[in-house]
C-alpha cells in the first residue's frame, strides 16, 4: 500500500476515533494479543475495573463470533475468504464501542437478523429472562458456542445493538454489529 | 481414583482437582479457544469422582473473567455438583471475587440464583 493511501487509511481510522483495529484472518492467538493490548489501553484510562471487563468481554465474545462461525463454514466445507474479518474498538463521547464485521452466508442471515431483532425489543428483565433460557438449554453436539454471547453482549450495551447486513453478491452478505457500552 | 491437576495459561483457568480430599480449585480467567473442549475433561473427571460416595466435596471458584462459553461449562459444572448434593453427597461452592471488581460479583450471583447447594460469595 503506498505512503498516501495508508495516511488516509489512518486518517479514516483517527477520525472515526478508533482506538485500535483489526482486519485478517482470526486465529485464537490473534483474538488473545489483541485483547491484551485492549486491557492495557483501558488500563491507562481512568475506568474502572468493572468497565475494563464490560469492554474486553464484548470484544472477546464479537472476536470469537468471527472466528467461529468462518471455523464452521470450513467445517462444513464451505470455507468463506478467510481475511473477510474485522473488530474495532472505539470512542464516542463517554461510551467504548466495539463494532465487528465479516462475511456470512446469505442462508445466515435471516436467523441472524431475527434474533437481534428480538434482543433489540427485550428490556433489561427481558434479556436476563433470555440469557437464562438460553443459558439452560442443552449444548448442542456441533455447536462452537452456548447461544449466549449476543444476549450477553445486549446486557452490557448501553443501548439496543446495532447491526446491519448488506448483499456483497450472491453467495454472501457483509454482516456488521456494533455495541455500545 | 487419581486428582486432577491442569494448569493455567493466559485464556484458561487452573483446575485443580483433589479425589482425596474433596477439594475442587477453579482459579484465573478462563475464554479459551474451545471451551467444550477445555472442560470435557473437567466433566468427565467430576462424572467418575461425584460416582463414589466420599467426601463431601468443596469447589473454591476465583474466576475474574469468563467467557459465555465458559459460561455454560461451569453452569453444567454446578449443575453436576447441585443434583450430587440433592441427592445425598454434601457439596458446597465457595466463589471468590476481587472487591474491586463488581461485575466478577453479579457473575457470582447469577450462578447463585440457579442452584440450591450452599453457594458462598467472598470478597478477597
Amino acid at each position: 500500500m503506498k505512503g498516501t493511501d495508508l495516511f488516509n487509511l489512518q486518517e479514516l481510522l483517527s477520525r472515526q476515533k478508533l482506538l485500535i483495529c483489526f482486519s485478517g484472518p482470526f486465529s485464537h492467538s490473534v483474538i488473545e494479543e489483541l485483547g491484551k493490548a485492549v486491557r492495557n489501553h483501558l488500563e491507562t484510562e481512568q475506568i474502572g475495573k468493572s468497565a475494563i471487563m464490560d469492554v474486553f468481554s464484548v470484544y472477546v465474545e464479537q472476536a470469537q463470533n468471527v472466528r467461529n462461525y468462518t471455523a464452521s463454514c470450513e467445517a462444513a466445507g464451505r470455507p468463506i475468504p478467510a481475511n473477510s474479518g474485522i473488530v474495532v474498538i472505539g470512542k464516542d463521547g463517554d461510551h467504548y464501542v466495539v463494532s465487528s464485521g465479516n462475511l456470512v452466508e446469505a442462508d445466515a442471515v435471516p436467523v441472524l437478523s431475527a434474533s437481534l431483532d428480538r434482543l433489540r425489543g427485550l428490556d433489561k428483565a427481558g434479556l436476563k429472562a433470555a440469557y437464562k433460557e438460553q443459558s439452560r438449554k442443552p449444548r448442542e453436539a456441533a455447536a462452537s458456542g452456548a447461544g449466549l454471547g449476543l444476549i450477553d453482549m445486549a446486557r452490557k450495551a448501553s443501548r439496543p445493538l446495532d447491526y446491519a447486513v448488506r448483499p456483497v453478491d450472491s453467495r454472501y452478505f457483509f454482516f456488521s454489529l456494533e455495541v455500545q457500552i | 481414583m487419581d486428582s486432577l491437576r491442569i494448569e493455567a495459561t493466559s485464556c484458561s483457568p487452573l483446575i485443580d482437582f483433589d479425589a482425596e480430599a474433596g477439594t475442587l480449585r477453579i482459579e484465573g480467567e478462563s475464554y479459551p479457544e474451545n471451551s467444550f473442549d477445555f472442560y470435557a475433561p473437567v466433566f468427565s473427571w467430576l462424572e467418575d469422582f461425584l460416582k463414589e460416595p466420599a467426601p463431601a466435596v468443596v469447589l473454591d471458584i476465583g474466576l475474574s473473567y469468563l467467557n459465555t462459553s465458559s459460561i455454560k461449562c461451569l453452569i453444567d459444572v454446578l449443575e453436576m455438583l447441585d443434583t450430587a448434593n440433592a441427592q445425598g453427597r454434601p457439596a458446597s461452592v465457595r466463589w471468590h471475587y476481587d472487591r474491586d471488581n463488581d461485575r466478577a460479583l453479579d457473575m457470582a450471583e447469577e450462578f447463585k440464583e440457579d442452584v440450591t447447594l450452599p453457594f458462598d460469595i467472598l470478597a478477597r
